[in-house]
């Protein structure tokens, strides 16, 4: 039988082998630092704030939009719907951002997982609502991008509705195909995360973990 | 001494922390070697923060594990390639083949645990004091110490 006490020596002997036999390769530090690799931390950064970028961008020009067809209800209307949808993206992509500028990984483990797996149900919550909102707003961004792009003004009630309930109709199925086929999503990384984000696996998995780390911080609660 | 000499040393210092934190959370040569320039980037990254108000081996373990852990639960997200060794951050002889048989179970238990829990025991395991690991983790002392009675506990009952 063996005990963690006494496992605890015989780590000890091994970290000892180790340090003879490891080797610290400097110039693959050097590269590191002089690459300026950056930490996944900061690459999830730098995405959010290039999402960021082009929903502002698109928030002001669908702003634009909404103003130069103020005298037209019926394309001021669209714009201001898709305009805000944009802005609920911005705002949300705003506070993921706020929210990894917070996070510093010299902080004590329990707190900083705590941190990154809420960011990480946001983020899921986020693509969750984007899909749902999405749905919905296809309608009238088609009756922007028509207008803006081509000067198409050619639609009826029957055409929006139709829309709406094409869009509508799509969140099941798209739901339905995450579930069935995104853990066979292997060549694709992110259209894999993306189908596991839509099915809500992933955010099944962040609440568990959530919950687990709850488990760690208790110390009344059992261990495995 | 420039800062980037005073990190440098300060890594080659520690960099059992590094290897033993790889080790434990990533089975496959190449998904260490990942982790730990993953370890070593935000380390880099981290290092005008650190105000030496804990212990350089406190903060490093914080910074190792946290991403280790992030590791571990992150999606494979992206594309591997096979390293030379002379691309490798840490060189060591072929662990697996040195190990006792009690390593071997040692790691086999270790396996069987969740992220937060091979923390626990790595930083036990290396000797630190309950005050250290609580300061690592960011849990009370007496927590630590349930835990690891815990642990003990149930290594006695699984390993026999």
């Amino acid at each position: 039988m063996l005990d963690l006490d006494e496992m605890k020596e015989k780590w000890a002997e091994h970290g000892k082998k180790l340090d003879e036999s490891m080797r610290l390769n400097r110039q693959v530090l050097s590269t590191l630092n002089l690459k300026g690799t950056r930490s996944a931390l900061q690459r999830m950064t730098a995405w959010l704030a290039l999402e960021g970028a082009a929903w502002l961008a698109i928030v002001i020009a669908l702003g634009g939009f909404t103003y130069e067809h103020s005298g037209a209800l019926r394309f001021a209307l669209a714009g201001a719907a898709v305009d805000l949808f944009a802005i609920g993206m911005l705002a949300a992509t705003i506070r993921q951002i706020v929210a990894a500028r917070k996070i510093d990984y010299g902080n004590p483990v329990a707190a900083i997982q705590k941190q990154l797996e809420e960011m990480r149900v946001l983020r899921i919550r986020v693509t969750q609502w984007g899909l749902l909102a999405g749905a919905v707003v296809w309608a009238p961004l088609a009756i922007v991008v028509c207008k803006a792009l081509f000067g198409l003004d050619d639609y009826s009630p029957a055409w929006l509705w139709a829309n709406v309930l094409f869009g509508l109709s799509l969140i099941p199925l798209v739901v339905w195909v995450s579930k069935r086929f995104g853990e066979t999503m292997g060549h694709s990384p992110f259209l894999q995360r993306l189908m596991q984000d839509i099915a809500g696996h992933n955010l099944s998995a962040a609440e568990a973990f959530l919950a687990s780390l709850a488990q760690f911080e208790n110390q009344n609660q059992s261990l495995l | 001494m420039t800062i980037q000499e005073r990190f440098q040393s300060l890594i080659d210092e520690h960099k059992k922390i590094l290897y033993k934190v790889c080790n434990l959370y990533c089975k496959n040569r190449d998904d260490r070697e990942d982790l730990a320039q993953e370890i070593a980037v935000q380390l880099w990254r981290s290092f005008g923060s650190f105000d030496e108000r804990c212990q350089f081996s406190t903060w490093m373990y914080r910074i190792a594990l946290n991403v280790a852990i992030s590791f571990y639960r992150r999606e494979n997200t992206r594309a591997r390639y096979v390293l030379s060794d002379n691309e490798r951050l840490l060189n060591a002889i072929d662990e697996t083949a040195s190990q006792s048989e009690e390593i071997k179970v040692l790691y086999r238990f270790i396996e069987g645990l969740d992220a937060l829990n091979r923390a626990l025991v790595l930083l036990y395991l290396e000797g630190n004091s309950y005050l250290e690991m609580s300061e690592v983790l960011g849990i009370s002392e007496t927590n630590v110490a349930t835990k690891i009675g815990r642990l003990k506990k149930t290594m006695r009952q699984e390993v026999l």
